[in-house]
């Protein structure tokens, strides 16, 4: 198990290599942020002087050649890159766009953990909602529950994440005008001034802002689960030792528990952390439509302003997410199956 | 069975129906669904108009439609106009132009008007209230206006090591800044041989590059050396690094998440003749306008003046009671413009000519806005919008613009070109294809909608154009990588000097790569002019041979709107300045009812 988990994490390098070369080439060849940063200014009527154009240009790396941009980036070296701002190899993933101020490894980690409560709290309500409604599925296969939780599984999966959002603010918009009072929030992750406010207040003020994008969030990720739950129970049920379990006399309850369930939810539990990396990217259109300043609108926002190794961080904490997720979710695996054994 | 399980089926359908109906329905009806609906005054009195009196207290919370990328707008990645807009209120200025285009000096920070005291070399002083003072009590004085003249002039001058301004233009025609009667008399001296026609408006105003003046007391607190060039460097940088903690206008900020939200509270020191009534004001950085609607409706937004005009949320705005909304013409206007290198275009002249013949401006702004704005403004003139009163329609009598295919036809055949009527990609010259022409802009509705036009247009005269949208406005034009281009300027009441940003030969502005002796003659002359009447005179005769050489084909001013919910009086928007509708916002407040 070592020799394979190590045997992976190696075979990793490669991959991030690779996804770095890509990353770059494709942001770096898509935007040229000094040249965006001129046009911004032309539009406050104050075109950028000679020296600004410079300065902004050697700041962001834009003085180098796309190699040696390259090159600096994912490792910082040599040494004349300015103030050890960049260079991926040593947690450095270059200047922003923004200014000096702004350091891109900060920021990112900063919006990780806002993301990371809206992505976990979907993840854990998209697993719930999509094991229990799976079994039930599997259990009463072509019934009329059957088919309703069906219809809505792939209601769900087909219904894009911006429009749904949208519907689910004006239910919720609708609820508090009918009760008179703001329970939904449809904008951002907590209030601009909470001045005098209680630990009661805080924490309604994020759960009310919190609600609606859990939900949007969660419908996907419920109907990839809910149609994989359904199909490895069903895969289960039909499996000789349930229905030896069966013949033993086991009680129906029994046989679920023990026997379908719990094997029917290896191959579910494994994919949750591909899941979980998955939806970190999906919470880029959630965190828009929702306004909420997580990671998801870090990229969007980056890339309106053309903040090029903004871009290129996001896109490399999201490949490398991906390559973890299912090197655990490989390991896990191996952990839950005994039938599967590597060394 | 089956018949229960259709029943079932239908009416699934029909509640996902009603949800999606629910998700558009809007709780308006009819009424006032013209571009003015609640600003209707703002079209004779467009500086006092939705006028009232406020009462004391209330949240509001505005929107921008883009974050700001810094905390102060003096450096390079700080300057934009969002950053401008979030710190509103804090700094002192000398005078804005108001909404109807007339200027008007900032007599809350002024003791009297302006003065030009010599023209030569240029000369003004301005005299400073006693009552003018900082948020701690510490007046306002022209030891603030040398300082920020210091820190926003180019290294060369000798005033500032490490200062970044992103622009030094303004600051550099200065020869000095000096106090006098204690401070309190500021007076600005051009260097010899500088014409400043518009003295009124200069780097200290709302229009310059900062919005107004910096505080000098406050970087001698936190302990930098501003008698010494080094420490200007320092204190510029720590300006640019932190969000402001002084104020001397009429707002103190209370808070500023760069990623979020500003939120101002009333200065109590401020001493303007009228003081703030909301208790907050909490501008917001909602970068996406999908989002506006529904907190709109849920009371976390009142109002906003976004920079784009997004026809569906337009529509939308208009629908919802107790919301005033306004279309108008903004400060940007579009234009398309020849790329001069290009092997047909830069040698053709009469090529350049038969395409902005067959372009129909008119055409292009009706389809885009016609059926929200129909008063949409049509550009005839590069400088000035047809309310300025420079302006002179420099459009008139060439065809440009007016989408006349068969004198189009008629200028090519004169020219030798032919195959004219065989559809895209059939002109030729002396037995060669002429393009196809690569027809760039960014993917913006209109644009889209522009673009597809033009296409059109041009296929009308037997030329292939291939759309290719950009992502990535700045890079396409700093790059040149077009052959014709859709963009906008940024329209100002400030005109001089805008001939050497447009059309000088080899100007960083001058994306097309325009080259014209008799041009650059005259925008050299230009920037000597002495009155705003020359300098006019002389940017109508650049015009007339930009025109002649179809370089650049203006389109129409860019329609911009404005929305504000009823509860709130003392908003309206100002297409002459950069703030837009925040431009006075220390006058809104909830409307006494």
């Amino acid at each position: 198990m070592l020799v394979y988990s190590i045997r992976r994490l190696l075979a990793a390098i490669p991959v991030l290599l690779a996804a770095s070369m890509f990353v770059f080439l494709l942001v770096d060849i898509s935007g040229d942020p000094v040249a965006e940063l001129i046009f911004q200014a032309e539009a406050t009527g104050e075109p950028l002087s000679e020296e600004a154009q410079q300065e902004i240009a050697a700041r962001l790396y834009h003085d180098r050649s796309m190699p040696e941009r390259y090159w600096l980036w994912l490792t910082g070296w040599p040494g004349s890159a300015h103030n050890g701002d960049i260079g991926l190899i040593r947690g450095e993933f270059g200047p922003s766009t923004r200014g000096t101020a702004f350091d891109i490894g900060s920021d990112i980690a900063s919006r990780l953990a806002t993301t990371l409560r809206l992505v976990g709290l979907a993840t854990l309500l998209g697993i719930v909602l999509g094991i229990i409604t799976g079994v039930i599925s599997a259990v009463r296969q072509y019934s009329k529950t059957d088919h309703i939780i069906t219809f809505i599984g792939f209601l769900s999966l087909s219904m894009p994440v911006f429009w749904f959002g949208v519907l689910i603010k004006e239910v919720g918009v609708s609820i508090n005008n009918a009760i008179g009072f703001r329970i939904f929030y449809t904008i951002g992750s907590q209030s601009p001034v909470r001045e005098g406010y209680s630990a009661w207040d805080n924490f309604t003020d994020i759960a009310g802002h919190l609600i609606l994008p859990t939900i949007t969030l969660a419908l996907v990720g419920y109907a990839v689960f809910s149609r994989f739950q359904r199909a490895s129970m069903l895969e289960v049920l039909g499996s000789d030792y349930v229905r030896l379990a069966r013949a033993k006399g086991l009680r129906n309850g029994t046989v679920m528990r023990r026997h379908a369930l719990r094997t029917a939810l290896i191959p579910v539990l494994t994919l949750v952390t591909i899941g979980i990396a998955g939806s970190i990217d999906g919470a880029v259109l959630t965190e828009t439509v929702f306004q909420w300043q997580g990671l998801g609108r870090y990229f969007v926002d980056a890339l309106g302003r053309t903040d090029t190794f903004a871009v290129m961080g996001f896109l490399m904490l999201s490949g490398t997410l991906v390559v973890v997720a299912n090197l655990i979710a490989d390991l896990l695996y191996a952990v839950l199956d005994p039938r599967i054994r590597y060394d | 069975m089956r018949i229960r399980r259709r029943l079932a089926g239908t009416v699934a359908a029909g509640a996902a129906m009603a949800l999606v109906l629910s998700a558009c329905a809007t709780d308006g009806d009819d009424e006032g669904s013209g571009p003015s609906r609640g600003f209707e005054d703002c079209l004779d009195d467009p500086d006092n108009c939705n006028a009232g009196d406020r009462e004391e207290g209330g949240t509001m919370t505005w929107t921008l439609d883009q974050a700001p990328d810094g905390f102060f707008p003096w450096s390079p990645e700080g300057g934009s106009v969002y950053t401008l807009q979030a710190i509103n209120g804090i700094l002192p200025y000398v005078g804005q132009f108001l909404p109807s285009g007339d200027w008007k000096p900032n007599m809350d920070l002024l003791a009297t008007e302006p003065e030009l005291v010599s023209s030569d070399p240029v000369t003004v002083t301005f005299d400073i209230r006693d009552e003018a003072v900082w948020d701690d009590g510490t007046p306002i004085t022209a030891d603030d206006f040398q300082l920020t003249w210091m820190m926003s002039a180019s290294e060369d001058e000798g005033h500032c090591e490490g200062c970044r301004p992103r622009s030094t233009a303004s600051a550099d025609s200065l020869e000095s800044v000096e106090g006098s009667n204690d401070g309190k008399t500021v007076t600005i001296t051009y260097k010899d041989g500088v014409a400043a026609p518009e003295w009124f408006a200069t780097m200290f105003s709302a229009h310059g590059i900062l919005g107004g003046v910096a505080p000098r007391h406050y970087g001698e607190q936190n302990g930098f050396d501003l008698d010494d060039p080094e420490g200007r460097g320092e204190y510029f940088e720590f300006l640019n690094d932190n969000a402001p903690e002084f104020s001397g206008g009429p707002y103190l900020i209370e808070s500023f998440d760069i990623d979020n939200q500003v939120v101002k509270v009333p200065n109590p020191e401020w001493y303007g003749e009228e003081a703030p009534t909301l208790e907050r004001l909490v501008v917001r950085f909602l970068t996406d306008e999908d989002t506006w609607i529904p907190a709109l409706q849920n009371d976390e937004l009142h109002g906003a003046s976004p920079a784009g005009y997004a026809e569906d949320v337009i529509r939308q705005v208009q629908d919802l009671d107790g919301v005033r909304v306004h279309i108008g013409a903004g400060p940007s206007w579009e234009h398309l413009d020849m790329n001069m290198d290009n092997q047909w275009l830069g040698e053709h002249p009469e090529l350049r000519e038969a395409i902005f013949v067959a372009v129909d401006a008119s055409d292009i702004a009706e389809r885009n806005f016609g059926s929200l704005f129909p008063d949409y403004q049509l550009r005839t003139n590069h400088v000035h919008s047809e309310t300025s009163e420079w302006h002179v329609d420099h459009l008139e009598g060439t065809n440009q613009g007016t989408g006349d295919i068969e004198l189009a036809r008629e200028i090519l055949e004169a020219a030798g070109f032919e195959g004219m009527d065989e559809g895209p990609g059939g002109l030729t010259y002396d037995g060669e294809t002429v393009g196809p022409f690569r027809l760039r802009s960014t993917s913006a509705p209109a644009r889209a909608t522009a673009q597809q036009l033009i296409q059109g247009y041009l296929a009308e005269i037997g030329i292939e154009a291939n759309i290719e949208p950009t992502d990535d406005l700045g890079g396409t034009l700093v790059a040149q990588d077009f052959d014709i281009m859709q963009f906008g300027w940024s329209g100002s009441p400030l005109f001089t000097g805008a001939g050497s940003q447009y059309w000088l030969t080899g100007s960083g502005s001058n994306f097309g790569n325009y080259s014209n002796d008799e041009v650059d003659a005259l925008v050299e002359q230009e920037l000597q002019a002495e009155s705003l009447e020359e300098s006019a005179q002389l940017h109508d005769q650049m015009m007339e041979i930009v025109m002649a050489d179809a370089y650049v084909l203006p389109l129409y001013d860019s329609p911009v709107y404005i929305f504000v919910t009823e509860e709130y009086v003392n908003v309206r928007d100002n297409a002459n300045s950069s703030l837009r509708g925040l431009y006075e916002h220390h006058m809104w407040g909830l409307a006494v009812e």
